[in-house]
């Protein structure tokens, strides 16, 4: 027990002498939460718009102001002919066009159901998406204020429409604001890399500058050893995993509604399976450089196969059953679950169960491979 | 009982047999050289006897205790010092000193006065504060060496620990082996200079995996009974093609600016005649050194494998 804490004791004293070690642990993850978190979003924004308005009517109006008083449009201009729109698209200008054609105002009056014509680039496909479907929100109210109106003005005409009107809720998330979602995903893979590939570099290190051959050699058992080089990286991990909260508090305005306790519990779970990785990659690696390269391909994989950026429930249905072996997909899942739901130990085993399987299985079959002998 | 004591040692690495199935004993107190180029199988001979790898074949006791069974008693009773410099270079020389006592569990009490004995001989005493990774190569070799002392192991065994240090650093390094030796500690040490095979007790000479001879340096000397002669001549690369040519010769070195040629039988006159026609200049009979016998057993050793 003694000598863990001794190899311990080790592993601090060379973590804190490095600054370059610091920095990893301490600045960067604080700076890629502050650019990850503020920098991806789904949310779109001031979506420039270029007015066409054939009609000029009162009716016109009232829609073009409906688009004035969204932050989600900025107009950028009025235009007079497609040539125009055209040009103004062509050359990143506008994003979007919305032509309003002539006597449309007329026509609604008459009950004709006039259309409103919205082009949009689609080079960004996403952004074009969700602009368009700003729009047509925007135009739908606007379509039922005009049927309510009449509704009123002549009670006694029957109306042969019967809609179904579509509430929005969102629960969890009332804004559906993205760092909601974001920020626990970061933190996810801010603890992943971490303790992955800082417990994979330092095993290998000792490799490379033949350390590990004098430790060897000590009366040391193979347990002590891997003890020895890990709990300094989970203990890491945790400091790193608080920052991170704090960061998200403070900076983010996201509190936690789930029991921090449950969190740092499951991440304990989880970081069997990372720290596993860690050894095994140690075992098939030589030198830091091979560590660096072999950790991020795992890391790459595990992000993108995790629902960090892409939706599991988006992938074709192959790459689906493949996040099943991700343990970072059930961790990513817990952790949005406990920060936004506050959901409980019960709701969560479904992920919990195969994520710790999964992590123990990593664990002990890296610490098998990991030898005391050199061949 | 003997300190090391090798059986039918037999270890491949693949298609390659790096130690091909030998055996010899160390004693007690003993300052045992292993002599060989690179790629001879030093290391992998010396790692087996830390059992850090286990024999293919065979068996090594180290005080009588089997590498395959008593792991763990083995490496309490050895230091080791491997080949590369292998202490923590960002951590101070006192530091890396204390994480090895602390890892053998020295006692505290025993610490300090091990601790002062090794700054003593090592003469690290005034370094004690500076980074390991900035010590001089000879520091290093001293600082390796006191972490493999700290446990006041009955068996040293170092790996090439002379490997790239300056002549003067080395003297100094074989003097402070010497002084341990005094302790009664065995060494056991491995070298690629042959020179320094005559700083040790006893020398096995060893080449591709096998053992081509092991005695006492002076024994070794005086066991070798054919002529050998030290010449110079004016175009060396000629004269060695010369002597290259003629029977009756074991082998033929380059040493710096003369050659070694080794004859089976005491040349005529005749035979030198000649070989002043073809620009020889100068002829001594020399007595041989450890380099000179070994390389005329390697030399056997490749005509005997040419034969088969």
């Amino acid at each position: 027990m003694q000598q863990i804490l001794y190899l311990m004791w080790k592993e601090f004293k060379q973590v804190f002498r490095t600054r370059e070690m610091l920095s990893i642990i301490f600045v960067a993850p604080m700076i890629q939460m502050l650019v990850l978190g503020f920098a991806i979003s789904t949310e779109v924004k001031n979506v420039s718009l270029i007015i066409t308005d054939f009609d000029r009517s009162s009716t016109s109006r009232e829609i073009l102001r409906a688009f004035e008083h969204t932050d989600r449009f900025r107009i950028v201009g009025y235009e007079s002919s497609y040539r125009g729109i055209d040009n103004a698209i062509h050359r990143w200008h506008a994003q979007m066009a919305i032509v309003i054609p002539p006597n449309f105002g007329r026509d609604l009056q008459r009950g004709l159901q006039p259309e409103v014509l919205l082009i949009v680039d689609g080079l960004d496909g996403n952004t074009a998406g969700v602009a368009l479907g700003y729009a047509t929100g925007i135009l739908r109210q606007f379509g039922q204020m005009v049927l309510r109106q009449r509704m009123l003005a002549r009670p006694d005409a029957a109306i042969p429409v019967h809609q179904v009107v579509a509430e929005d809720r969102m629960w969890y998330n009332l804004d559906l604001q993205p760092e909601q979602y974001m920020i626990p995903g970061i933190v996810v893979l801010l603890i992943t890399i971490i303790s992955m590939l800082l417990s994979a570099m330092s095993m290998v290190r000792e490799k490379e500058i033949g350390t590990m051959e004098q430790l060897m050699v000590t009366p040391l058992k193979r347990y002590q050893i891997i003890l020895g080089k890990i709990l300094p990286f989970l203990i890491l991990a945790f400091v790193e995993l608080g920052i991170v909260l704090v960061v998200a508090q403070f900076i983010f305005s996201i509190r936690i509604v789930g029991s921090y306790a449950l969190l740092a519990g499951l991440a304990f779970l989880y970081l069997f399976a990372t720290l596993g990785l860690g050894i095994f990659i140690s075992t098939i690696t030589q030198t830091q450089q091979q560590a660096m390269f072999v950790s991020w391909f795992f890391l790459i994989f595990m992000i993108l196969m995790s629902g960090f950026f892409i939706p599991i429930e988006n992938m074709p249905p192959l790459l689906q059953k493949i996040t099943y072996i991700n343990p970072m997909r059930y961790f990513m899942y817990i952790m949005r679950e406990i920060f936004q739901k506050g959901s409980t130990f019960p709701f969560l085993l479904k992920d919990l169960v195969p994520m710790t399987v999964f992590g123990l299985l990593i664990f002990t079959f890296s610490v098998l491979k990991f030898q005391k002998r050199l061949a | 009982m003997y300190a090391i004591k090798v059986r039918q040692f037999r270890k491949r690495y693949g298609d390659l047999e790096a130690v091909r199935g030998i055996q010899f004993e160390v004693e007690p107190g003993e300052l045992f050289g292993i002599i060989g180029p690179d790629g001879a199988g030093k290391t992998t001979l010396l790692r087996a006897l830390c059992t850090l790898l286990l024999p293919d074949d065979g068996e090594i006791l180290i005080n009588g205790l089997n590498t395959r069974h008593h792991v763990a008693d083995i490496r309490q009773i050895i230091g080791y010092m491997p080949q590369r410099f292998s202490l923590y270079q960002d951590l101070t020389v006192e530091q890396n000193l204390n994480f090895f006592a602390d890892l053998f569990q020295v006692p505290e009490d025993e610490r300090r006065a091990r601790l002062e004995q090794l700054y003593r001989f090592s003469r690290l005493g005034p370094f004690k504060k500076r980074a390991a990774g900035a010590l001089s190569g000879g520091m290093k070799q001293k600082l390796a060496l006191s972490c493999a002392l700290i446990h006041t192991p009955d068996i040293l065994i170092l790996d090439e620990p002379t490997f790239g240090v300056d002549p003067v650093s080395r003297q100094e390094f074989w003097d402070i082996l010497r002084d341990i030796q005094r302790q009664g500690t065995t060494i056991v040490v491995s070298t690629a200079y042959m020179e320094e095979a005559d700083l040790c007790d006893r020398v096995m000479l060893f080449h591709q995996g096998r053992i081509l001879a092991l005695d006492q340096p002076s024994a070794l000397k005086a066991q070798y009974r054919f002529p050998l002669y030290r010449i110079e001549a004016d175009h060396l690369p000629e004269m060695q093609t010369y002597f290259a040519g003629l029977s009756g010769v074991r082998f033929i070195q380059r040493f710096g600016d003369s050659l070694h040629v080794s004859f089976t039988r005491e040349p005529g006159d005749d035979l030198w005649q000649t070989a002043r026609d073809q620009g020889l200049q100068r002829f001594e009979r020399i007595a041989p050194s450890i380099e000179d016998i070994f390389m005329d057993l390697t030399t056997r050793e490749e005509h005997e494998s040419v034969e088969h």
